[in-house]
């Protein structure tokens, strides 16, 4: 989400009706409002609608949304007679470029906050911070044509935004604050790029800053625009949301021509979509000559042609309109959410639980049964708290995520004793006895399986309390199962047991080994148990996970 | 005024006599024990039936070296008799008792030593200390002087003395029913018949019982096993899977762009290993470059192999749901899921980097958008939210998209999880060819509403104080929503 600051003044002068009006509607077009001040409103838009990121494409979809100003806003753009050129060099780095002459540009605080916020939001939003597309805005009186993106040497010289002095590029890059915050998107590469005019005057170092020759101020009367990136439709999208914003601000707009081509054209795309399509994706029916209706009201260009089908043109800076269930929704929009006849289909299907959870749940009854409280522990976990405190060997069978937020989290469990082991010492100041379990996932070898565990905490905890409660979850599993000496170093020796189905290891139990206890700062016996759920008769075992290796 | 014991009526009956006794003496006229007594008539007292005090009795007791003195004389009188004319010092030390004797003697002033030679002093005597120690109950100075030598020591010893009150004898006078009264029932008395000839004993049922906590479901799980009921009856099938996913089914076959953030290292769990891609997965990089035999654009692009081959803890269920659908792409399905998710976020009351969410789908022939929002009115009803409204969202994978929101009084309206209809670009691939409604709500957002939660954190490190005292049941509602 994008949050864009709204004044309320600009906004009704620019969609033509009083704020109360606008705020009650802003949440059915597609809109969260996050706070109202005495003179703007903040509200966030979706990153799908990079078009609503300024004052002015917000007003112009609400003039259509509200009624007021309906169908296909149109832009008149005549050549500027300028021109560009692409370093070829620059193919492996960062080989889009946009471009644009915006004049008579009127810049009052408003406009030139509005400007700069929807730069920034469609930094965000559409160039994926600055990586994938980045903007840059120039005084075009400072300056002078034909323009070259060029692939320059990192020794060029230049005095950057805010600047008062020259700098290498890369002393721009440790040095200037949005060098060191997007260094890292340029770093690597033997040349970077470099925009200058026709007297070598640096106008940009894209993705980083612009040269503070170029800067613009209130006074500033003509922008040169240049969006550079890594994906060409949506360097050609940020440039059309820019150029529409500022025409719909006032300024007129010129071309720049570029390998040949003049750019841009902020020309419509057509889409022919069927009626009968949308009517039955969106659950309401409507006339072609109605859908028609609707998608004006979104600001397409809409005609009926027949009954079954709509001729629609899509304005330039809808980026989102990428199939057309996309206009479907618009469609939605404008006919409203809060007027929809809501039922539900006639769709007959017969409810089914799954044996995993029907089983937790039998799991649950049975240790709530035998007096236990259920407690549901993360399952991300560290080595130090699974394996270490446990006495136990680290397993390679665990699952380690690559870049943890915490230390305490750093592998997803393969046993759950040892967190029910923290909750005790997360409790030891409440009443004894503490019986606790939990059942639920476990990886190991990628594989998610369910386990259960229980503990008693008292001063007469022990290994016939521990076999006790182990038998009668057993028997109430239908678990048939025998038992011998286990080698678990978390028990004590001789007062533990392996839990032994079908001749493999299912569980085990016994008294927790006091070190163990003095690792959980716990200050009483401890009888445990757990148990593997797919030990339970029926139970589905999932088969081995085929990894990739090499490469 | 609450009921008489047994004993407390033997014990009133035996004062009806004697007006006012030792308890000693009662317990023997009742054959039991003075402690006995005192406690029968504790609880009498509180009913101001008898009156009970407390005597204090104090005494002396010779110690065993206190003992051999009043035999033998205190040892200071021991050495005065031995002190004869010209009795030297070292005549003296072969006394047993010289040690202490003739330091006390000294101490005293009753004798002098000049030249090794001991002189009593005139008319030197230890009369009054033998009487302090004949006689202690004396007291003064010398008993005490005893008492710090180790010589006596001072008990106290309690007696009770119990008397009947006017209102005790009232009762009395009117009669009091002597029969055996009964505590605990015991077996014999069942089979015998005894019980009939006794009184059960009424006991005092204003005291607080012993608490007792009994074993149960975490206070979150019941909220999920509501929320399990509530789908099961409305016709969906659970469906359960991994948690580890390539990122292939958690993100690519979603549409989700390979630049989109959320598939950055900071917001997701990724994993060193890699999965093999599934048969089909040329159709999903077609959708993604130039949107398949759709409508479609695409992302256009070139689509990564490797990319989506990279293992994550599964960030949405709606992994779990595409899986099924790919595996079910005939009509009708109705499937739902709560399962844990796993997001890249810092610990803190609102964020954990692990969660609960729900999702349910629904795939027919003929199902809309309005179906849609009927089914998301009709979970949110069970769920006790009745005022639910709807507004444009945005996901990835839905298109159209709608954001529930319920009103919760004191917070107006709270954004309720996200649905829409999965986009062409995410069925098409798997042969779906009917739309397939979806929705997903963060389990623990409803938790935090429906429990008053002010703090994730105690969902997953509970203190157990808090499940002990949250009632299994809240409030029986009538079943709201359906179409009876």
């Amino acid at each position: 989400m994008a949050v864009i600051g709204l004044p309320y003044k600009y906004l009704e002068r620019l969609t033509g009706t009083d704020k109360d009006t606008i705020i009650a509607r802003l949440p059915m077009i597609g809109s969260e409002v996050e706070r109202l001040e005495a003179d703007h409103a903040d509200v966030a838009f979706f990153p799908n609608r990079p078009d609503m990121f300024s004052v002015e494409g917000a007003a112009r979809a609400l003039r259509g949304f509200l009624g007021i100003e309906t169908g296909l806003p149109e832009y008149t753009v005549k050549p500027s007679g300028m021109s560009f050129t692409i370093d070829r060099k620059l193919t492996g780095i960062r080989p889009y470029l946009g471009s644009a002459v915006i004049r008579n540009v009127k810049l009052d605080a408003e406009s030139i906050l509005s400007v700069m916020g929807l730069q920034e939001a469609l930094h965000w939003a559409v160039g994926r911070g600055r990586s994938k597309v980045a903007i840059g805005i120039h005084d075009l009186d400072t300056i002078k044509p034909p323009f070259h993106y060029i692939a320059s040497p990192k020794t060029r010289k230049f005095v950057p935004l805010d600047f008062n002095r020259e700098l290498t590029m890369d002393e721009i890059l440790a040095q200037h604050p949005k060098g060191r915050d997007y260094a890292k998107i340029v770093q690597g590469f033997p040349l970077y790029p470099l925009i200058v005019d026709a007297d070598d005057h640096v106008c940009s170092f894209p993705p980083i800053i612009n040269g503070e020759r170029t800067r613009v101020t209130t006074s500033t009367r003509n922008i040169l625009l240049d969006t550079t990136g890594t994906d060409q439709r949506a360097v050609q999208v940020a440039v059309n949301i820019i150029c529409t914003a500022m025409a719909e601000a006032g300024s007129t707009i010129e071309s720049v021509e570029i390998n040949g081509k003049q750019t841009p054209t902020l020309a419509p795309e057509e889409r022919t979509v069927s009626v009968r399509e949308c009517c039955d994706l969106i659950g309401v029916d409507l006339s072609a000559a109605e859908m028609a209706a609707l998608l004006e009201q979104m600001r397409f260009g809409a005609q009926p042609d027949g009954n079954d089908k709509v001729r629609v043109k899509v304005p330039c800076y809808r980026a989102d309109i990428m199939h057309d269930w996309d206009l479907f929704e618009d469609v939605a929009i404008a006919y409203g959410y809060d007027k929809f006849a809501v039922g539900i289909s006639p769709t007959f299907a017969i409810g089914r639980s799954h044996v995993v959870y029907t089983t937790a749940a039998q799991v649950r009854a049975i240790l709530a049964g035998l007096g236990y409280l259920e407690m549901m522990p993360f399952t991300l976990t560290s080595e130090r708290v699974l394996f270490d405190s446990m006495r136990r060997e680290r397993s390679p069978r665990a699952l380690s995520v690559t870049h943890p937020i915490s230390e305490e989290h750093t592998v997803v469990r393969t046993d759950i004793l040892p967190l029910l082991l923290e909750m005790l010492q997360v409790n030891k100041h409440r009443e004894l006895p503490q019986r606790l379990f939990a059942t639920g996932d476990i990886i190991e070898s990628m594989k998610t399986t369910q386990r259960l565990a229980a503990v008693s905490m008292h001063p007469a905890a022990d290994f016939s309390e521990a076999y006790a409660c182990a038998d009668a979850v057993l028997h109430e599993l239908s678990i048939q199962y025998s038992v011998k000496e286990s080698a678990d170093k978390a028990l004590i020796d001789g007062r533990r047991a392996d839990i032994v189905v079908a001749g493999k290891k299912a569980g085990v139990f016994g008294e927790v080994h006091p070190a163990v206890l003095n690792a959980f700062e716990l200050e009483h016996p401890v009888a445990a148990f757990e148990l593997d759920l797919t030990a339970v008769p029926g139970y589905p075992v999932p088969g081995d996970i085929p990894l990739l290796h090499g490469r | 005024m609450a009921e008489l014991t047994q004993n407390e009526k033997r014990l009133l009956a035996s004062l009806a006599q004697e007006q006012k006794a030792d308890a000693s003496r009662l317990a023997t006229m009742l054959d039991t024990s003075p402690e006995a007594v005192v406690q029968w008539a504790h609880l009498a007292e509180e009913k101001g039936l008898v009156s009970l005090e407390r005597i204090v009795n104090k005494a002396f007791v010779y110690t065993d070296e206190g003992k051999q003195y009043v035999q033998n004389g205190l040892p200071e009188t021991q050495i005065l008799a031995a002190i004869g004319q010209g009795s030297t010092l070292s005549d003296l030390q072969k006394h047993a008792a010289f040690k202490i004797g003739f330091g006390q003697l000294r101490k005293k002033g009753l004798i002098s030593v000049s030249n090794g030679t001991v002189i009593k002093a005139e008319g030197a005597s230890t009369a009054d200390d033998e009487a302090a120690l004949k006689n202690p109950k004396t007291g003064g100075q010398r008993v005490k002087d005893l008492i710090r030598r180790g010589i006596l020591q001072e008990t106290e010893s309690a007696v009770y003395s119990v008397g009947i009150t006017a209102a005790g004898r009232e009762l009395v006078n009117r009669g009091l029913d002597l029969r055996e009264e009964i505590g605990a029932l015991t077996r014999d008395q069942i089979l015998s018949g005894a019980w009939k000839d006794a009184t059960l004993r009424r006991y005092d049922i204003t005291k607080l019982p012993k608490r007792v906590y009994p074993g149960k479901t975490h206070p979150y799980q019941r909220l999920i096993e509501e929320m399990r009921q509530v789908l099961l009856e409305m016709g969906f099938t659970e469906i359960y899977g991994e948690i580890v996913q390539s990122s292939f089914w958690n993100f690519d076959a979603l549409f989700q762009p390979q630049d989109h953030p959320a598939r950055e290292m900071q917001d997701t769990f990724y994993l060193k290993e890699r999965l093999p891609l599934p048969d089909g997965w040329e159709r999903v990089r077609d959708m993604h470059e130039r949107g398949g035999d759709t409508s479609s654009t695409g992302w256009g692009g070139t689509w990564n192999v490797e990319k989506a081959e990279h293992c994550v803890l599964r960030t949405h269920t709606t992994a779990l749901s595409i899986q099924h659908l790919a595996a079910h792409p005939t009509p009708p399905v109705k499937a739902f899921c709560i399962s844990r998710v796993y997001r890249r976020e810092a610990i803190d009351p609102t964020h954990t980097p692990e969660f609960e969410q729900l999702e349910g789908i629904v795939m027919d022939k003929g199902v809309s958008f309005r179906d849609l929002l009927g089914y998301l009115r009709e979970f949110y009803m069970r769920m006790g939210f009745e005022d639910i409204r709807f507004r444009p969202g945005y996901f990835p994978y839905t298109e159209p998209s709608v954001e529930p929101e319920i009103y919760v009084d004191g917070l107006g309206w709270v954004e309720m999880g996200g649905a829409g209809i999965f986009r062409e670009e995410v069925t098409a691939p798997w042969g779906i060819t009917h739309p397939v409604l979806a929705w997903g709500l963060g389990v623990s957002r409803v938790a935090m509403l429906k429990m008053g939660l002010k703090d994730l954190r105690l969902l997953y490190r509970s203190d157990i104080e808090w499940i002990r005292e949250s009632p299994v049941c809240r409030e029986q509602r009538p079943s709201k929503g359906g179409r009876t």
